[in-house]
């Protein structure tokens, strides 16, 4: 297990310093230099030499980017120059919006997805299945933006049951705050539960297909006990790569949610940070979204591995 | 016992009129037509057929284990008096796995990866209503009585641990779990090694004597029907056209087929003088069964009533029964075939080897280490020297896993050389540069094991040919010409250019991979296992077609096998492997007549053989070939050895150094500090710790 | 000696040819893609003959409902969204058309790489895995940073996003091939690295990518909807289907029917495009 873990280690800080660097380069590939975007172009020579110490823009590229590193190990995101505050208190106070969000969507994707999953790989009525199938492949094939907007056509508008913009925070009203979390954390999660179903659905008909599963019926193992120890623990796999890769959309995916239910999370810090082009914001957010998603497909590689004796006892 | 006192038993389970179909898109196939036979107790019945025949759609059906779309249509299946056609499948829960059990072909696939070999044998006692304890108990106990060694620590263990050969056992465990009285094993040995074999035929040769069993033993080898079986049921083409005790029909086959059958394979005592006798064309596909009887296209006594008439199981002679029309006409019993073609005298062997190897090492882990760590060697070929002229035939016996394959793929260049050196046609092309390839590629060309995936389904055949010719130099029309020669030359004509592999039998595309390695007109050929993965009735033509060729074109031929008797029939001479290594070499009369080092004795001995005579006590041999990764000290066979030291403690040389090829008394070289010592037949029969 | 000869078979699957795909459609599913994608293809590549008035006549009557004079009803200015969807339709599928094959063609490419050599090949990989750690939209707002909103940011942002999918799909296909006996054949009969690449392993790379080709059109769409509905994709005045919605989000209480003609539209392509998919795929998989 932990040879497992060694093996996989070099590959994910890997990552971690290649999106560190995009996320350091980016503002200096723009066109034009940011201090002067930002300082405006009329601006003194001291004004743009203050606005370029402020951005870290002295230097060489590697003293700048070590100097931006080591700032970022020590906690320092930097001032936003657009909205004059730190950086880490402009994040922290958007943060609990978005985790509220992507966590529940999480959650309602795993449930959905294996719900649905199963189902679909159980059902015998062609009829039902069928059903099933067509409904799985229009989540499938509708993003989070239209599954919210439809769903605030239909429970805002139409019927108004649930408030369609705005927010609550959870630690403040539990109650309140679910009822503005509910809408937007399905729209979010069902497509990528479709996706999360349909693999594991085809997971499961094609384990259906091994010798053992053969044994295990002849051994005279009745339905509810073959899904559970022969079906589902070698179908597993597919299902959480899957999970964990879609984490990560969840996270992109929680962008335009903000926007269609009017949400004040990280995803509208960042859009309005690219429109008032500042970078230092930008910088930690993409850094911050890059390392979660890793984390959250190396987390799921361990699942995966734990749930092996192949992998787990053989490293 | 007597046939009279046989017949007087009540049967335990009997087949009558079982019929079953899958259900196509366009069509319904039926796959068995009308399938009646018997088990009586504590008889084996064993049921031979090729691909396609429905043996194991048969067994299928009698436990409603059709996979979909299959299902049974009509007939009944009566066990203890009552009928498991159509019985609720809670109902049939109760009898799977408590009073019938399966034992499967392949153990690799057999076992659910991700719980321990414990828990799935307890699983089997937890569903038919034990205690957790009990079961755990019983656990312990079955795996003791199959031959699983330090039982307290390999019942935790996963699938993943274990060999082959142990997996197999801890399947038939999982099937005496609840005492059954009926045991099903679908091909139990086929995907496993010789010696292996052996091993678990004895074992459920013990089992069936012990516990009173009743076994079905599905195969298509007729050597472990003479091993095993005391009643024989032959299926061609879903219907049942022989049936009677394995006595009778051995020495007096009824029908055309079971009698060809069983002439066509190649004997490991066989005169190596002349041709197979093979059943020509293929098995059919029950989509397209032929109309009446189902083997009349293939069968040399065929009249026009078995053209369009299907001939009814009749009784020809007591508990004796055959579907031919025919030998119904005459009640007499097949007549033996005139003795095959003498093969043309062989071409005159010049003395300068073709091939020349000396000391080949190779690496399989090689590139294969990660980011920190580079991988450790791994040498499937250990230091191996052989030699081939031109015109001669040296056949390399082994069992999986001990590098004949990545010997010849070391020769043509696809794994890289270790070290050592390897000449072809007088050069040394070790170093495997674009010169060296060129003459590798003009001198030598490889026939592989499985037609199905060595030709590529989305090429014609005349563009799979043409490929091969147009690195020869020859293209267009000129091309054409040449294929067709090609195809003639390997007994199919022009007809089959345009085809694709898909529209050919197994037969056709080995035909066409020999055609296509024949068009750079290579000096040797490496055949690898061609005809191992063919159906019977089709191996013995292959075997007829490659000696055909070697004799008019003077070919050499490097023929790998694990089937002693097909090596025999074709090799001028033999070298057996094992575990990297060259253990004997000599010519064939030698090997065969007097084998040198225990391990050739061995393999002969745990070969089936089929005739009844054949039944004797064999050499089995303990446990499982070590991982070259891991190499034992010493002499590498000394683990299983039955001279070495595990039964002679003495005898330490073998643990500390390492026997070299050395002449004998009776002419072959042998790699033993013993060779030639007498072995006592017998069980030796532990599985090791794999 | 003598075979006998088996019946020649009508030989559908295994034609390497365009006709191949043709098979697809043949079948109810389909035809009704197919018929649908060239009747959407069509209506919004001849918009501007069609309504040769353009996308910005305005008029007093702003935020109507749905009527026989405006199908989708009106927007702020008063401007037809039927007119403003179907031109919004055009600049999105001019958009894909032109960056899903691209994205096709390089991402075959990148994944094919490891023929040449095999470190290269898990190099390049690696590289595709770093964008594939790049979630959805923040690959989005990256390239946006560089290049600003606009036409060559989402060109960008659609060809990137796809690269990873067709190299796996390639590289898959790629190593799979390697393993296969009839590649090792060819191998040791001397046949070249390149023709082995061109008749045994592009042939087979071909099936997956198409099928994930047309998989990745409904994807592209929806990657334009979002980066426009967040007010970074296509800048006004020019319609495209996400700018459409981006302005209806703001008006959602007030009329909400102004989403609702963009989104019936977003449906129907997504749709039409996801049965391709399904039919290419049953199509290629069929042997």
């Amino acid at each position: 297990m932990l040879t497992f873990f060694l093996k996989k280690l070099p590959s994910v800080v890997m990552v971690a310093i290649a999106s560190s660097v995009i996320a350091f380069v980016l503002p200096r590939l723009a066109p034009g230099d940011p201090a002067v975007a930002l300082a405006g172009s009329d601006a003194s020579p001291e004004q743009l030499a203050a606005v370029r110490d402020q951005l870290g823009l002295n230097g060489s590229l590697y003293e700048q980017y070590f100097h931006w590193i080591w700032n970022l190990l020590h906690g320092d995101l930097g001032r936003s120059f657009a909205m004059r505050r730190p950086v880490a208190t402009l994040i922290s106070s958007r943060l609990e919006s978005t985790i509220e969000l992507a966590a529940l969507a999480l959650v309602l994707m795993i449930i959905i997805g294996f719900t649905l999953g199963i189902l679909s790989a159980t059902l015998r009525n062609q009829t039902t299945k069928a059903a099933l199938d067509v409904v799985n492949t229009i989540c499938l094939a509708t993003p989070p933006f239209l599954t919210g907007l439809l769903l605030i056509l239909l429970l805002g508008i139409a019927f108004p049951i649930l408030p369609v913009s705005g927010e609550m925070g959870l630690l403040r009203d539990p109650v309140k705050g679910l009822q503005y979390l509910i809408l937007p954390a399905f729209a979010l999660a069902l497509p990528q539960a479709a996706v999360v179903a349909r693999l594991l659905a085809t997971a499961i008909n094609s384990v259906r297909g091994e010798d053992f599963i053969d044994l295990a019926k002849a051994k005279g193992v009745p339905p509810g006990r073959l899904m559970r120890r022969h079906l589902l623990r070698n179908s597993l796999g597919p299902a959480i790569v899957a999970i964990g890769l879609r984490a990560g959309e969840l996270l992109g995916g929680a962008i335009v949610i903000e926007a269609i239910f009017a949400r004040n999370g990280l995803g509208q810090l960042a859009v309005s940070s690219v429109q008032n082009r500042d970078y230092l914001v930008l910088q930690a957010l993409i850094l911050g979204a890059v390392l979660i998603a890793v984390l959250i497909q190396l987390l799921s590689e361990i699942t995966i591995a734990a749930l092996d004796p192949r992998i787990r006892l053989e490293g | 016992m007597t046939d009279i006192a046989v017949q007087s038993v009540a049967p335990l389970l009997n087949v009558e009129g079982l019929s079953a179909s899958f259900a196509g898109r366009h069509a319904t196939i039926r796959i068995i037509d009308n399938v009646s036979f018997e088990v009586k107790p504590r008889r084996v019945l064993g049921i031979v057929g090729e691909s396609g025949s429905g043996k194991s759609v048969t067994v299928r059906s009698i436990l409603d284990m059709l996979r979909n779309p299959g299902r049974v249509d009509s007939g009944t299946v009566m066990f203890n008096g009552r009928d498991l056609v159509g019985l609720p499948e809670a109902e049939m829960r109760k009898i799977r796995g408590k009073r019938i059990a399966m034992v499967f072909q392949d153990p690799q696939a057999a076992l659910n990866p991700v719980m321990t070999v414990g828990e799935q044998i307890a699983e089997a006692l937890v569903v038919h209503g034990a205690s957790r304890a009990a079961a755990r108990e019983r656990a312990f106990e079955l795996l003791r009585q199959v031959g699983i060694p330090d039982v307290e620590r390999n019942f935790d263990q996963y699938p993943h641990q274990f060999s082959g050969g142990m997996r197999q056992r801890v399947v038939i465990a999982i099937a005496l779990a609840n005492k059954p009285s009926l045991l099903i094993a679908d091909e139990p040995t086929t995907a496993l090694d010789v010696t292996i074999q052996a091993q678990i035929l004895r074992l459920l040769c013990d089992l069936k004597d012990e516990l009173g069993l009743s076994i079905i033993m599905i195969t298509h080898d007729m050597g472990v029907v003479a091993e095993l079986c005391d009643d024989l049921v032959v299926m061609y083409g879903g219907r049942v056209v022989e049936r009677g005790t394995v006595a009778d029909v051995f020495s007096a086959p009824r029908h055309p087929y079971t009698a060809a059958l069983l002439h066509s394979v190649p004997r490991i005592d066989s005169n190596t003088g002349s041709q197979l006798r093979a059943i020509p064309g293929s098995p059919p596909t029950p989509a397209r069964l032929p109309s009446g009887c189902a083997f009349h296209p293939r069968c040399r006594f065929a009249v026009e009533r078995c053209r369009s008439e299907v001939p009814r199981l009749e009784e020809l002679a007591p508990a004796h029964s055959a579907a031919c029309w025919v030998s119904a006409a005459d009640r007499m019993s097949v007549p033996p075939e005139e003795e095959g073609l003498v093969r043309k005298a062989r071409r005159t062997l010049s003395a300068n080897p073709i091939l020349q190897i000396e000391d080949l090492r190779t690496d399989v882990n090689r590139g294969s280490g990660s980011f920190f760590s580079k991988a450790k060697p791994i040498f499937a070929v250990d230091g191996i020297s052989l030699e081939i002229r031109p015109g001669e035939t040296l056949g390399l016996v082994g069992e999986s896993g001990c590098g004949k394959s990545t010997l010849s793929r070391t020769i043509v260049g696809i794994s890289p050389v270790a070290g050592g050196k390897i000449t072809v046609a007088g050069r040394d092309v070790s170093a495997m540069n674009p010169e060296d390839r060129d003459t590798i590629v003009r001198t030598i060309q490889y026939v592989f094991q499985d037609p199905f995936a060595s030709l590529n389904p989305r090429r014609s055949i005349a563009q799979s040919l043409g490929e091969a010719l147009g690195v020869a130099g020859v293209n267009g029309e000129k091309a054409r010409e040449r294929s067709v020669e090609l195809l003639l030359r390997v007994g199919l004509n022009e007809d089959f250019l345009e085809r694709y592999p898909y529209e050919l039998s197994g037969g056709q595309r080995q035909r066409v991979g020999i055609a296509r390695a024949l068009a750079t007109e290579p000096k040797l050929l490496i055949c690898d296992e061609p005809v191992s993965a063919l159906d019977v009735s089709i191996q013995a033509q292959i075997i007829n077609l490659l000696e055909e060729l070697r004799d008019e074109l003077g070919l050499a031929y490097l023929f790998i096998a694990h089937d002693l008797s097909v090596v025999r029939h074709i090799s001028d001479n033999v070298a057996v492997m094992y575990l990297g290594k060259i253990v004997e070499m000599g010519t064939a009369e030698q090997v065969y007549g007097s084998p040198q080092h225990p391990y050739t004795a061995a393999l002969i001995s745990s070969t089936p053989e089929p005739a009844l005579d054949a039944r004797q006590e064999k050499i089995v041999l303990a446990g499982d070939m070590p991982s070259p990764a891991n190499p034992p000290s010493g002499c590498r066979f000394r683990t299983r050895c039955p001279i070495g030291p595990a039964y002679f403690p003495e005898r330490e040389i073998c643990s500390t150094s390492s026997p070299n090829l050395k002449e004998t008394a009776t002419g072959q070289k042998a790699a033993c500090h013993f060779a030639g010592t007498p072995i006592k037949a017998g069980t030796r029969d532990e599985a090791g710790n794999g | 000696m003598t075979v006998p000869q088996s019946k020649p078979m009508h030989r559908r699957w295994f034609n390497p040819s365009i006709a191949r795909y043709m098979e697809a459609f043949t079948t109810t599913r389909g035809i009704a893609a197919l018929t649908a994608i060239i009747l959407i293809s069509a209506l919004a590549f001849l918009a501007p003959v069609v309504f040769p008035g353009g996308y910005d006549v305005q008029s007093r009557e702003s935020l109507r409902a749905p009527s026989f004079l405006h199908f989708f009803g009106t927007d702020e200015l008063g401007r037809d969204l039927f007119v403003r969807s179907i031109y919004g339709l055009r600049s999105d599928l001019a958009l894909v058309y032109f960056a899903v094959p691209v994205s096709m063609v390089a991402g075959t490419l990148l994944g094919l790489i490891g023929a040449v050599s095999p470190r290269l090949g898990s190099f390049v990989q690696r590289c595709l895995d770093i964008i594939v750690g790049f979630p959805g939209l923040i690959l989005g707002i990256c390239v946006v940073l560089v290049l600003g909103a606009g036409w060559t940011a989402l060109l960008v942002v659609i060809v990137v996003s796809g690269l990873p999918g067709f190299g796996r799909l390639a590289r898959a296909t790629l190593l799979s091939q390697q393993q296969r006996e009839y590649v090792i054949a060819a191998r040791t009969l001397g046949v070249g690295k390149w023709q082995i690449m061109v008749r045994h392993i592009l042939p087979n790379a071909v099936d997956p990518i198409i099928v994930q080709g047309a998989v990745f059109v409904v994807s592209a769409i929806f990657i334009e909807a979002a980066l426009s509905i967040v007010g970074l994709g296509l800048q006004p005045p020019e319609p495209s289907l996400g700018t459409l919605l981006n302005n209806g989000i703001r008006y959602i209480s007030r009329a909400p029917t102004y989403v609702l003609g963009p989104t019936v539209i977003l449906i129907i392509v997504a749709l039409a495009f996801s049965m391709l998919a399904d039919a290419l795929n049953a199509t290629v998989n069929r042997k």
